[in-house]
């Protein structure tokens, strides 16, 4: 503890120092498409600071979390200067491990900069007056979709408002298309269809305030009826992330519903599949209903085991909180930005070759300001399991209806959490 | 055998020392950490706190209930098949032995990565080989990864592919040791090679099948690679998570090092009370 | 005469028959890995039954090789394999010895000691342990973090016991009526006799760390210091996940293994046949 005291004085005392005598190496953990952005903000970041040698190692979302979780309970030991965190997971990090991150306060992040993110993202990764991690991207969900497999079944992307049009439309699609899916769903280890619903409808695991579970409640209960009819109507079949990718590449599925982070994995990973493919908003439950919600993104996080805080914060300065950083990931790989100046970028205006000259950021981020906040809380992954195991059980007819299901999943999560269960 | 202290610890020091150094402070502080609330810091003392959970938790009864399962029907299954490939391989009429061996006995040398990398290719739901060729005969395709008593068939299949060479070799190694006399004795008084078997080959090995069943057990009892990567992190929902993998997840995933604790140390009473029971059964009538 | 003889041909064929369809199943997960390991990616995820192998494995290595220096990771794994096994081999014979040779106080103890860590789950241990080893020690992404906390093998242990006790004594007595100290006893007498229990035993120590994968991962988090499983699980977490790379390092990993097996499989069922039979 008295380590930590003194690392965050000297802090203090350095983080006072120009910007332009920041020096030294500094080695970021990520993975995926996350670390390849991250790569591809340091040329520019070292224009400003060339003396900053900066190393990204994609070591897989796994392991990263692994890794981590290790290093924060060894005090630090074998950590990076950077860490990425999801948001979903970062309470849990900082309920357990409060000494391993640095306060960014303590680096020079103030007030002002922290409004320049949205509410919804900073609520996971700011506890009382410290703020353990700067907010990178976010996940607003859209509909992706091959226009020719839609064209071939004279399907309107734009007439589909509801789920229940999807489904339609779907068996038009599947008829029209043999060999296709008209969508896929990691059955296998995901809830992705569930989270996204609820949140569309303004529905979560728990409370806003954490203190409650909220899994039952109407609106969720309503989302997990519609994920048993997509099934049950035969318009989606199991695919886990892996897969997605290549039924995308192999044309046997035509949409992919996820978090607009998934625009740069459809186009680098299927990049064979140039204009085929384009994107509409998600279908809500009724013709009228909310049609946004958010699914996963992360941020970063420096150590206290870092050595070179400075240049740490620096990096996150410039990546996540100018829009040069912000804009360069989003072209290169569809990283959703969470600074809000920089969803006013030109490049979000443009139309993309890709996706058949379609605007599709100005579609995806139009949705960002409709999305209802859903807070992860540190309890977010034992409730994950349980609703999973709940999913897989209902779909398969093991409660005579979703509400029992989410009933069951509420007391669930209460025995594993001590939480209790909203009435 | 002859009663010396300090040679016989001179010769174990190395190894004890290990044990002291790297073992015993891990084994007694997870021992101790299961009797405390670990779900925010700081921890604190509460006995109820995870054990009383373990009682009431659905989600260790169905990783409870997977593994018992993984135990009932996968370990008979696979050590039977083992038996079987161990007596055929010693059957004198086989030609090309070697050939056989080698593919009985290859999985034994595989990577848990490698392996689970294969099958998960293998058993891929529109593009594996196990499916093509069930379509190839007119059967439906399975989707092995997203329902549970596939995604649980196909855990089975992949640790009895694993291990029952492993275990072959162990009983062949039982067999080789019974003197060739007892059989020419019974082949000159016209006893079938099917009695033969029923009569000699098994009562002699028991002490062998037994030592395989333990082995199994134990394996069994903290069963973890193959659901954690083959059917990833025990999916679908759940549906193949042993209680080793529960524990994975409640220490590394939800950062609740107490009830992981906890149930690591149920685990291992399990497996000895099981094993106890099990040489209690088949022990040898005084 | 010629009734038995034909008899015999009957059940040898029958054997054939039956054995032949079964070591096809079982070597078709390993025909599929080299199959894989041969085809590119989009291959791997074509319509089409694929039985036969392809001419993309270099390309799929240099795919593995630029993703993560594997060549590289493959040379660590061997050398803390080879250190590690000969390690063991050493400590947990002269500890079988210990258990089969004398009677001292305290045996009880360790046999129990021994047994009791065989059925707790290795990764109740893991994190206490890391934690140890990595901030108390301060032995992260050091040789001795990786090769010495497995030295502690129970099964190694209990396999040399079982070897030594086999042994007649009237071997050792001769030797102790000249006067050889126990350690000469052990070193050349007793182990030259065990050789091929050592050379079992090598071999699945070997395996047991050229394999190796959760405390390699955790322990070793400098790039460019990972084993080779560890480098190879990484890949299956991202994104741009090359099949073909992936299945080119499983073959990498798995083709040396076999070669040992099939070079050494006398000593290898000899040894387990000593140990595992009263």
């Amino acid at each position: 503890m008295r380590i930590t005291m003194t690392c965050a004085a000297l802090a203090l005392a350095l983080g006072s120092a120009p910007a332009f005598a920041q020096s030294g190496e500094i080695t970021i953990w990520s993975w995926n498409v996350a670390a390849s952005s991250l790569k591809a903000t340091i040329a520019g970041f070292n224009k400003q600071f060339p003396d900053v040698k900066v190393t990204v190692q994609d070591l897989g979302n796994q392991p990263t979390y692994d890794k981590s979780i290790a290093g924060c309970a060894a005090g630090g030991v074998g950590l990076p200067d950077v860490v990425t965190i999801e948001n979903g997971e970062a309470e849990n990090y900082w309920s357990q491990f409060p000494d391993c991150f640095v306060d960014l306060h303590t680096l020079g992040y103030t007030a002002d900069d922290q409004k320049k993110f949205p509410d919804f993202k900073r609520t996971e990764l700011e506890v009382g007056d410290k703020a353990y991690a700067m907010p990178w991207d976010s996940g607003p969900v859209a509909a992706f979709y091959r226009r020719d497999f839609y064209e071939k079944a004279g399907v309107d992307p734009a007439s589909i408002k509801t789920w229940d049009d999807f489904i339609a439309a779907g068996k038009k699609i599947q008829s029209a298309n043999p060999g296709v899916s008209m969508t896929n769903a990691d059955f296998n280890g995901d809830s992705e269809f569930f989270r996204m619903i609820s949140n569309e409808q303004g529905c979560a695991y728990f409370s806003e305030d954490g203190q409650s579970i909220t899994v039952n409640q109407p609106k969720c209960v309503d989302a997990m009826t519609k994920v048993k009819e997509m099934k049950d109507a035969g318009i989606i079949s199991s695919a886990d992330w892996g897969t997605k990718i290549t039924n995308n590449t192999a044309g046997t599925v035509a949409t992919q519903i996820y978090g607009g982070w998934y625009e740069g994995t459809i186009r680098t990973e299927s990049a064979g599949e140039n204009g085929k493919w384009g994107v509409y908003l998600m279908p809500s439950l009724t013709a009228d209903g909310p049609r946004a919600a958010n699914l996963g993104g992360s941020s970063l996080a420096i150590t206290s085991a870092s050595k070179n805080k400075e240049a740490a914060y620096a990096y996150l300065k410039y990546t996540l909180g100018t829009n040069e950083g912000q804009i360069t990931m989003l072209k290169e790989f569809g990283l959703v930005p969470s600074l809000v100046s920089a969803l006013d970028d030109p490049y979000v205006a443009q139309g993309l070759s890709y996706w058949g000259g379609q605007a599709v950021w100005k579609d995806i981020l139009g949705t960002l300001p409709k999305v209802v906040p859903s807070r992860g809380t540190q309890f977010q992954s034992d409730a994950e399991i349980i609703v999973r195991a709940v999913q897989t059980k209902y779909l398969t007819g093991g409660y005579p209806d979703a509400k029992a299901a989410l009933d069951d999943a509420a007391s669930q999560i209460a025995a594993a959490t001590g939480l209790p269960v909203k009435s | 055998m002859r009663n010396r202290n300090a040679t016989a610890y001179r010769f174990l020091t190395p190894y004890l020392l290990i044990f002291a150094i790297f073992w015993v402070w891990p084994i007694i502080s997870s021992f101790m950490i299961s009797f405390q609330a670990t779900r925010t810091v700081p921890w604190r003392f509460a006995p109820s706190f995870n054990w009383g959970r373990l009682i009431g938790d659905p989600a260790f009864f169905n990783a409870l209930k997977n593994t018992l399962l993984i135990l009932v029907i996968q370990v008979p299954v696979m050590i039977s098949l083992a038996l079987v490939m161990a007596v055929l391989l010693n059957s004198p009429l086989l030609k090309a032995r070697g050939l056989y061996r080698f593919a009985f006995f290859a999985p034994v040398v595989v990577g848990e990565v490698a392996y689970s990398a294969v099958f998960r290719l293998m058993f891929n739901l529109d593009f594996g080989i196990i499916n093509k060729l069930l379509n190839s005969v007119g059967l439906p395709k399975i989707d092995w990864f997203s329902n549970v008593t596939p995604a649980m068939a196909l855990i089975m299949i992949a640790v009895t592919w694993r291990w029952a060479g492993y275990n072959a070799i162990i009983l062949l190694a039982g067999m080789q040791s019974i003197p060739e006399d007892v059989y020419e004795a019974a082949t000159l008084d016209r006893v079938s090679k099917l009695k033969q078997f029923f009569y000699i080959t098994l009562p002699l090995l028991k002490p062998v099948i037994v030592f395989c069943l333990v082995l199994s057990i134990i394996g069994t009892m903290q069963l973890f690679t193959e659901p954690f990567l083959i059917t990833e992190r025990g999916g679908p929902g759940g549906g193949t998570e042993t209680l080793g993998l529960l524990l994975y997840r409640q220490g590394f995933r939800s950062l609740n090092f107490g009830y992981a604790s906890a149930v690591a140390y149920t685990m291992a009473g399990l497996a000895i009370a099981i094993t106890l029971a099990q040489l209690w059964l088949t022990r040898e009538p005084k | 005469m010629s009734s038995r003889s034909s008899a015999r041909l009957g059940r040898s064929i029958a054997l054939h028959l039956f054995l032949t369809p079964l070591a096809l199943i079982w070597l078709f997960p390993l025909w599929m890995m080299v199959v894989f390991s041969t085809m590119p990616d989009n291959g791997i995820f074509s319509p089409g039954i694929e039985l036969l192998p392809h001419g993309n494995f270099i390309d799929n290595f240099n795919n593995l090789q630029r993703d993560t220096n594997f060549v590289g990771a493959i040379g660590i794994s061997v050398s803390v394999a080879v250190t590690y096994t000969i390690l063991s081999v050493l400590l947990t014979s002269m500890a079988g010895w210990a258990l089969a040779r004398y009677q001292f106080f305290g045996k009880g103890a360790v046999v129990a000691i021994i047994l009791g860590t065989i059925t707790l789950p290795y990764a109740v241990v893991l994190i206490p342990q890391f934690i140890m080893v990595a901030r108390d020690f301060k032995l992260a992404n050091t040789w001795v973090a990786l090769i010495v906390p497995p030295l502690f093998n129970s099964l190694g242990v209990l396999f040399m016991r079982q070897s030594f006790s086999m042994m007649p004594d009237d071997l050792f007595d001769a030797a102790r009526v000249e006067g050889v100290k126990e350690w000469r006893i052990f070193l050349f007498v007793a182990l030259p006799l065990a050789r091929p229990m050592l050379a079992a035993l090598a071999i699945i120590l070997f395996l047991a760390s050229w394999n190796n994968y959760l405390w390699p991962l955790l322990i070793n988090s400098q790039p460019g210091s990972m084993t080779a499983p560890v480098a190879l699980g990484t890949l299956i977490g991202l994104t741009k996940v090359s099949w073909g790379g992936i299945m080119a390092g499983a073959v990498m990993l798995t083709v040396p293994m076999l070669v040992v097996f099939v070079l050494l499989q006398r000593h290898f069922i000899a040894g387990i046949a000593a140990g595992a039979v009263k």
